[in-house]
């Protein structure tokens, strides 16, 4: 469903992306890890045709992604998602099934599962202006959703939400793949990541270090332990140097 | 709610229609219904004001043109060439105007806006993407056109008693005449974003830079035409000058051909041009939106990411200056006219207009005595003397109401480190205060002297304007500073649109009071007692040598009480606003 072929992509002189391939397939949850600056959401831009890439292709089930019909076929939540202030949710709702040719009645049984599903009834009536951070957030799950898309790619799902809506948005990734669509999810959370996923990319400096599953990954990073430390093994960023000089001069200290 | 897993997303059908015109048109229709109806709900007493003003403000513009028209029918013929002239040279100035400005939104609001990021996303084509924002743009640049056009045609319209059909054609005129200039300059802004999409500020820098040279170019050849001014050789002169704006492929041209046509009521030419302007405003919406379709996505690629790696010199040395400079200043106040001042100095669209609107000034008074005003009689000398101040405090109120007004509002999200800073919140206003004052006292002190010396103004005379300016200058500051923070936009992030809202409109409205009051009050005095040196013989209708004392010293003292509740009722105001503020 989603597929990177030799992808690089350059700002000027800096190379965000370096001939990265990552495949996500039909019924496959990806979490996508990496570091701040690793290239994760360049990759994810251009997987949603925001960004063309500066060599390789990537394809959005079979076609390429800045075509229509991949769009259609995607479900994107950025890391900073966004809403119109002057419209409430359940507008908003409309005009995303109208945008995607959704039928007018399957589309509103839709979003009226979703209401339910991501408990908005209170508040899907007012303005988004006047949301919080956690009900603008449940808004864009549920934009990204209601169109049903094949593909769904998620830049940091759970920023903003509580742990009741996290649980349902988890629920719902893990639904969606075991449905059959592909699902590519960035995250910072590690633990969340070792929970969910079938498949575990890490990215850092654009190039892909370590794809698989969590057994993959320790054979590739010659460890055991957690995804935490498989993590910071692969990365280049080991217990040690991951606490600053003077805080291990404080730690080290006897006091 | 269930926390159960929801039902299966089913297989895919074939691929749905394309409703994305018809989505984005409602999408516009229920943003504004839902705007107008909060506005109407939560801010009647705003949306009276924002009516009263525009109503003011059009119906000042129409007396103003009506008189004009009277005035100029009282010497010519209306229907003759010089109100074609007027027209087209009004009409172009306007066109040039409308091809920056509606580029410049139209560049924002594709490439950098987070709507544009988001329908980028969407099965919506990047064409009917690009209509969606055309459209907003277009609404956004040209409403002023409407405000400044509509009491034109109809004071005109009025003075030569055009019939009624005039004044309905003249709203499809104004209404081609803007799509013209907005599809040239969406075509400029998908352009530049595709070949320059790291020199978007430079191709601007240098655009208008080559606008003023080519505006310059002409204003200097015109006043350097020959002969007795408004004798009859001299306007012959003028008009052979301007006959660059008569050229038959200018839209100025079409434009003002036509609607005089209109108003004389010569259908079979008004309908003529009006074919012709409305063909090429649709011939330019077309180009725009063929080359967005092929162009947009590729340049929203191309000027996205690749974070600039600039490393900024830590300028130790201009801070510690300023700390030694400004040392009867707290610290806290100092450290936060610093960061402004770095903010300032990093963004080139701040200190670039301040420096071509101040520079073009500096520049014009540097050739004063070329123009022979220096060598006048004291009456003359007076006016002008009054007239450049005048003009370099209205540049200074766009500048507190463009740069100044916004600053508390863009702070925005970070309200917070504001508010949590260890300093009493009233020190926060008082150091944008003195940052405001600080530039505007520096900039036009310097730019009124200049000018004081070239009209060789006496010393009490240049003292005056020098005490006038400071007025002024700390008037406009504690107005801009005092109602940016009592009127506070912190939703949105553009400087130019808080600029251009309601609180930035009332703010240039005050200031614009302000500068009239002092200025009258001042200027009058001076006036009548000039006017009686160069008139003796009526020397009883105007002031004497103790007259002006008497009344110049009283405007002074009116102008510093004027000019000392401008500076703290406004601040005062800010001041309470901004320490109720929740964060």
């Amino acid at each position: 469903m989603i597929e990177l072929r030799g992808v690089s992509k350059s700002f000027g002189p800096k190379r965000a992306v370096d001939h990265l391939d990552l495949t996500v397939r039909p019924g496959e949850l990806y979490a996508f890890l990496g570091p701040n600056g690793a290239g994760k959401t360049t990759t994810i831009k251009m997987i949603c045709g925001l960004l063309r890439p500066t060599e390789g292709a990537v394809l959005v089930g079979g076609r390429p992604a800045e075509s229509r019909e991949a769009r259609r076929l995607l479900g994107y939540i950025p890391d900073q998602p966004f809403l119109y202030d002057k419209l409430t949710g359940r507008e908003f709702l409309k005009f995303v099934i109208e945008m995607y040719g959704v039928p007018r009645s399957a589309g509103l049984s839709r979003i009226e599962e979703l209401v339910d599903t991501f408990e908005m009834a209170d508040f899907i009536d007012e303005l988004c202006e006047n949301y919080s951070q956690g009900m603008k957030q449940r808004v864009v799950f549920a934009s990204a959703l209601v169109h049903e898309p094949r593909v769904l790619v998620v830049d940091e799902p759970l920023v903003g939400l509580d742990p009741r809506s996290a649980r349902i948005v988890k629920n719902m990734f893990v639904s969606m793949a075991r449905e059959g669509a592909a699902v590519l999810m960035s995250i910072h959370l590690l633990a969340i990541a070792e929970e969910l996923a079938d498949t575990i990319g890490i990215i850092d400096h654009g190039r892909m270090l370590a794809v698989g599953s969590m057994a993959d990954l320790r054979k590739q990073a010659q460890a055991d332990g957690s995804l935490e430390e498989l993590f910071l093994k692969l990365t280049g960023g080991d217990g040690r140097r991951v606490v600053s000089p003077v805080a291990r001069a404080r730690l080290e200290s006897p006091s | 709610m269930s926390l159960v897993l929801p039902k299966p997303v089913e297989a895919s059908s074939p691929p749905p229609a394309d409703n994305s015109a018809s989505a984005l048109r409602r999408l516009r229709w229920l943003k504004a219904r839902n705007a107008v109806a909060t506005l109407a709900a939560e801010s009647r007493l705003r949306v009276a004001m924002i009516l009263f003003c525009s109503a003011v403000f059009w119906f000042g513009l129409f007396f103003f043109f009506l008189g004009s028209f009277q005035f100029i029918a009282f010497y010519v013929d209306l229907a003759n060439t010089i109100i074609e002239y007027l027209f087209s040279l009004f009409f172009l100035s306007l066109l040039a105007m409308l091809l920056f400005s509606t580029g410049i939104i139209v560049y924002s609001s594709l490439f950098h806006s987070r709507e544009a990021a988001y329908l980028l996303t969407t099965p919506a084509s990047a064409d009917r993407i690009f209509a969606h924002k055309f459209f907003e743009a277009m609404v956004f640049s040209s409403w002023g056109f409407f405000l400044l056009g509509s009491p034109l045609m109809v004071a005109y319209g009025l003075t030569v008693q055009a019939p009624a059909g005039y004044y309905a054609l003249f709203l499809v005129f104004l209404l081609s005449f803007v799509i013209i200039p907005g599809g040239l300059g969406a075509i400029a802004a998908v352009v530049v974003a595709n070949v320059f999409p790291r020199r978007r500020k430079t191709v601007l820098a240098l655009s208008l830079l080559a606008a003023l040279a080519v505006i310059g170019y002409f204003v200097v050849r015109v006043w350097r035409t020959p002969g007795e001014a408004l004798s009859g050789d001299w306007l012959g002169g003028i008009l052979n000058r301007l006959a660059f704006c008569q050229h038959p492929l200018w839209p100025s041209k079409w434009m003002s051909a036509g609607l005089l046509a209109a108003a004389r009521g010569d259908w079979p030419n008004a309908g003529y041009y009006l074919m012709i302007l409305s063909s090429h405003a649709g011939l330019a919406y077309l180009a725009a939106a063929v080359v967005a379709r092929d162009l947009y996505r590729r340049g929203y690629s191309r000027t996205q990411g690749g974070r600039s790696s600039r490393k900024r010199a830590g300028l130790a040395f201009f801070d510690a200056t300023f700390h030694r400079l400004f040392f009867f200043l707290s610290r806290p106040i100092r450290l936060l006219i610093l960061k402004d001042l770095r903010i300032f100095l990093r963004d080139p669209a701040q200190w670039s207009q301040f420096l071509i609107f101040f520079g073009l000034l500096g520049f014009y008074f540097l050739n004063i005595p070329r123009l022979g005003y220096g060598a006048q009689s004291p009456y003359w000398r007076n006016l002008v003397s009054f007239l450049n101040l005048s003009v370099t405090a209205l540049i200074l109120s766009t500048f507190t109401s463009r740069f100044i007004f916004p600053l508390l509002s863009l702070e925005g999200r970070n309200f917070w480190v504001l508010g949590l800073l260890p300093l009493k919140r009233e020190q926060i206003l008082w150091g944008k205060f003195a940052f405001s004052a600080g530039i505007s006292l520096i900039s036009t002190e310097f730019l009124v002297v200049l000018s004081d010396l070239m009209l060789k103004m006496s010393p009490w005379m240049i003292l005056l304007h020098v005490g006038m300016i400071a007025v002024l200058c700390l008037g406009l500051s504690g107005i801009s500073v005092g109602l940016g923070a009592r009127l506070p936009n912190l939703r949105e992030s553009d400087p130019s649109k808080i600029a251009a809202g309601f609180g930035g409109t009332f703010n240039l409205l005050v200031s614009l009071v302000f500068i009239f009051t002092i200025v009258t009050a001042l200027a009058v005095p001076c006036h009548l007692y000039f006017a009686g040196q160069d008139y003796p013989e009526s020397s009883r209708y105007f002031l004497s040598r103790e007259g002006l004392r008497f009344w110049l010293s009283a405007a002074v003292v009116v102008s510093l009480i004027i000019g000392a509740a401008a500076t703290i009722i406004p601040l005062r105001v800010g001041i309470k606003a901004f320490q109720r503020m929740e964060f």
